[in-house]
């Protein structure tokens, strides 16, 4: 069997659809829909974020920029931002060191508990930390990781457990392992073989879990709550205060600035996640 | 394939070496001029306290003694307050100072904190102008918090629509269902001024002084019910068929749009979104007989504080006639030391409403009262 | 025989670092509380009052029925939602393609409490949506959000992007040969699908299954903002009983019954990978 490898991978013609016509129709109504629903909520938030005021019945608002001063001006918001890009990208590249080795052994060797140890990181999430709190403070004071940036980073750290792990596991699982075996009948190292060969097969895998880790880390509140103030605040609580209890339009443009950033992601991230990279990544 | 280790490695070496110099960068708390000390004040509530705060009070402190500096945390609606209780007991329990010199919160969290041991205890010794704030109110918190200003609950209604507004309780419940869905009361776990109206339907029932003092039992609760039964009656006639909101602001922003006519607000409040012309011209406000819940806030300062001496400065100032005039011309509010020492100007411009509103139920009953109303009014309970 | 037993050793230490952090940081805290649970309120000894007290109380059974209906709701829209989009990217060539690739993953580059926002401003009455509709003549528009409507379509918007990613990912690794094998001998499109597709995207259909539910189960920032009063999510009952009502040993004990619930799902899935790779070649 040939290993499917990117845009060659994806098959030809669709067979399934009987009627051109009528496909076309279905997909274009599809797409539409899908497109209203997703980005919708977003256009509307953008024009509140150009909107000085706006009352109903009006389609469109007063436009205006001063909410923009009013939260460009405020220091607080613009040092959460900052730690905010700066914790999470930490956390995601620190998970990705000791949990991408481990979901390797996940994948690949045979330890004992092997499946009671996979199982338990679902824990990292399924949890409520509610009842946690009192416990987790107190060994960070013991630790000196209250109001630290490492503390924060460890935080963040532990929403990213579960999808570092779960995901690559399912990757590397994935890779055929006869490919493997051929790098190293071929006189290839343990090392070099997983460098060389396993790695870039397992890349678009590994890419798609280190962007949803990210986004775990970042979007940590409560505990960065805890052990980030108050010199290490994040931007999920500044979100909450902004969000709920000022005009709509202040809202509108934190969540713009926010997204900006974010899109420039979506942007660059597109290239793994077109579905032939991940095919990369999968063969038979 | 191949091709991707190259610039895959130098990339991952591009990243760690750049997170290393972050950490180091970011690692610790900033350094301090010798001289200044940062204290650091944990401010939980609404925006409008948030602004006093920023706006007044913490530039004229700074001004009036130029060796501190501040640092504010905004808890809204007191979101995340558990986490700060928590790392204050944290800190004790693993007997380290803490970096929280004083924490404005609901009065639950301070009666936690006083069974844990959690607080200073205020004396005139330690804080000189404790003594112009009224002994009773001092003696409920067992000098251990204090409230630095006062706001009561009022009734705001749109003088447009409502022509002949409610003057007691049993009016403005005629009101509600004789006008539904033309008022609402916000979520009592997000809001004082929902909890004031819900506690008033209580209150109509039963005595308000029962429940204040700092006495507990559980089967006293008992006495509530039917001032559950008439809140449970009002649903059908409330906005929306019974939904409250997330905070003061959201019902603020439905009398703003004109959805409702009339809703239980904070006097500061409503009084200071009036001022900025983001009330309608015709909102009014008026007190109820027997009038609704007032105060809300308690100042504490945790005794593990870093920057102690810094707190009960600023404490002490926050008593001053100079502090609490900010109180009432920035949020509205009543001041927190007795109306004796406030300018005689003030005194005269707020000779109506000063004093007028009830006392709150203690911090267990008040919880109790969020919980039930959860069950009995929203919940479905029987 | 060694070698066995130091691919074991290996094993084990490879997973050392993650699982020492999980257990200094979730698994003792998480146990010394569950302790706490067992505890009776007043004195010593081992009880389960505290759970039949929780479970006891009709409002709380409410708030669990309610959380495991809404969460099974938003699963079950993704995953409909997303299965037939991930087979369309799959198979189908072209602009319209292309464009849906970009468009499906933008709700994953938006915080969750944005994105709850958004969709208030969107579907609110009087907001956006309700409002064209006002214009165009309809005055009447449903209750979208403050209730389990708005707490499911917000779940959804936000999880679409994972359900896609995971699924298309297993859909690529099946071999087009296979598809076209099963053409040739006369299969139509439902039939591949049920005996082909299916069962060999069997895995990651497991996973996004199971992690949409703990997701949805345990979130909090969704439901506080969208939800409306009663009934609650867990994740929103739990911060109330612990912040407002002053009661930490209930907050933790629905913690503790939240994540048992959640546990259970995490087994299914093990449980049915692990025969599943029994019966593998």
């Amino acid at each position: 069997m040939s290993v499917a490898v990117g845009a060659a991978g994806r098959a030809g013609a669709p067979w399934f659809w009987a009627i051109a016509g009528l496909r076309r129709a279905l997909e274009l109504g599809a797409f539409l829909a899908l497109a209203a629903f997703i980005l919708g909520p977003l256009l509307t938030l953008l024009v509140w974020a150009a909107a000085g005021t706006w009352l109903f019945p009006n389609l469109l608002p007063e436009f205006s920029l001063r909410w923009w001063y009013y939260v460009l001006g405020n220091e607080n918001v613009v040092k959460a931002i900052r730690m905010s890009f700066l914790s999470a990208p930490v956390a995601t590249l620190l998970s990705a060191v000791i949990c991408i080795p481990a979901a390797y052994a996940f994948a690949r060797l045979e330890f004992p508990g092997r499946r009671l140890l996979l199982l338990s990181f679902l824990s990292a999430n399924a949890f409520p930390k509610i009842g946690l709190y009192v416990s987790i403070a107190t060994l960070f004071y013991r630790l000196n990781l209250m109001d630290t940036f490492a503390g924060v980073v460890m935080i963040q750290l532990i929403n990213t457990l579960l999808f570092m792990i779960w995901i690559p596991t399912g990757t590397f699982r994935g890779i055929n392992r006869n490919l493997e075996d051929a790098a190293r009948d071929v006189g290839a190292g343990p090392l070099r073989t997983f460098f060389n060969i396993t790695l870039p097969i397992a890349l678009p895998g590994l890419i798609v879990a280190s962007l949803f880790a990210f986004l775990a880390a970042f979007d940590e509140a409560q505990g960065t709550l805890i052990v980030g103030t108050p010199n290490h605040m994040t931007m999920p609580v500044m979100m909450y205060t902004l969000v709920l209890s000022y005009p709509q339009p202040v809202g509108a443009v934190f969540s713009v600035l926010l997204s900006l950033p974010s899109l420039l992601f979506l942007l660059l991230a597109q290239r793994y996640l077109r579905a032939g990279y991940l095919a990369a990544g999968y063969s038979l | 394939m191949r091709r991707l280790t190259g610039p895959w490695r130098t990339l991952a070496a591009a990243l760690v070496a750049g997170a290393v110099c972050l950490v180091g960068l970011n690692g610790g708390t900033p350094a301090r001029a010798a001289d200044t000390v940062t204290l650091n004040l944990y401010i939980g509530g609404d925006t409008n306290i948030f602004d006093l705060w920023k706006k007044a009070l913490l530039p004229a402190f700074t001004k009036r003694y130029p060796r501190y500096k501040a640092n504010m945390v905004e808890l809204l609606h007191d979101n995340g307050s558990e986490g700060i209780y928590a790392k204050i007991l944290a800190a004790k329990r693993a007997g380290r100072t803490v970096d929280v010199d004083l924490w404005e919160t609901t009065p639950g969290f301070m009666e936690q904190g006083i069974g844990e041991g959690l607080w200073v205890k205020l004396s005139d010794r330690i804080v000189p102008n404790i003594s112009k704030v009224p002994a009773d109110t001092l003696a409920a918190a067992d000098y251990y918090g204090l409230p630095y200003r006062g706001s009561s609950v009022v009734i705001g209604y749109n003088s447009q629509f409502v022509k002949n507004p409610p003057s007691t309780f049993d009016d403005l419940v005629a009101w509600i269902k004789a006008n539904p869905g033309k008022f609402t009361y916000c979520d009592p776990n997000t809001c004082g001024s929902g909890t004031a109206f819900v506690t008033g339907a209580i209150y109509r029932y039963a005595s308000a002084e029962r429940f204040a003092g700092k006495a507990y039992d559980a089967k006293d609760e008992a006495a509530w019910q039917p001032g559950w039964k008439l809140l449970k009656d009002l649903q059908p006639a409330m906005y929306n068929n019974g939904f409250h909101p997330n905070g003061n602001v959201a019902v603020l922003q439905l009398l703003a749009q004109q959805n409702i006519w009339m809703a239980s607000v904070w006097s500061d409040m409503g009084l200071d979104w009036y001022t900025r012309g983001q009330l309608p011209k015709a909102m009014r406000f008026i007190q109820i007989t027997p009038p609704l819940m007032g105060d809300d806030s308690r100042v504490m300062l945790p005794a593990g504080s870093a920057h102690l001496e810094g707190a009960l400065t600023l404490l002490n100032w926050l008593l001053t006639p100079e502090a609490q005039t900010m109180v009432i011309d920035v949020v509205a509010g009543y001041p927190g030391i007795d109306w004796k020492y406030m300018p005689e100007s003030v005194r005269q411009k707020f000779k109506d409403v000063a004093k007028a509103f009830a006392p709150w139920p203690n911090p267990k009953y008040l919880a109790d009262i969020k919980r039930l109303w959860h069950e009995q009014v929203v919940g479905g309970a029987q | 025989m060694t070698d066995s037993r130091r691919q074991g050793a290996l094993g084990l230490a490879l997973v050392l670092p993650p699982l020492l952090v999980l257990i200094f940081l979730i698994i003792v805290p998480a146990v010394s509380a569950v302790i706490d649970t067992l505890h009776p309120p007043e004195g010593a000894g081992w009880t389960l009052t505290n759970y039949a007290l929780i479970l006891g109380n009709r409002v709380l059974r409410s708030d669990i029925r309610f959380s495991i209906v809404v969460t099974l709701a938003a699963v079950a829209v993704t995953f409909c939602l997303s299965y037939p989009l991930a087979l369309y990217l799959r198979f189908t060539k072209g602009r319209l393609p292309s464009l849906l690739a970009v468009l499906f993953t933008i709700p994953l580059f938006v915080p969750v409490v944005i994105a709850s926002f958004a969709m208030i401003t969107f579907l609110v009455n009087h907001g956006m949506v309700s409002t064209v509709l006002y214009r165009m003549g309809i005055e009447w528009f449903p209750p979208l959000v403050y209730n389990a409507t708005g707490i499911v379509l917000t779940e959804v918007w936000t999880t679409i992007p994972f359900a896609v990613l995971i699924l298309g990912a297993g859909l690529q690794a099946i071999d087009d040969a296979l598809i076209d094998g099963a053409r040739d001998v006369g299969a139509g499109p439902l039939r591949t699908f049920v005996s082909i597709i299916l069962p060999l995207n069997a895995t990651p259909t497991m996973i996004t299954l199971t992690l949409l539910f703990i997701g949805i189960f345990g979130s909090f920032t969704i439901p506080y903002l969208v939800g409306g009063n009663a009934p609650q999510m867990l994740g929103v009952t739990m911060t109330n009983y612990l912040t407002q009502y002053l009661r930490r040993l209930d907050a933790v004990t629905i913690a503790v019954i939240a994540f048992l619930i959640a546990a259970a799902v995490g087994a299914l899935y093990v449980v049915s990978v692990s025969r599943r790779e029994r019966h593998a070649l």
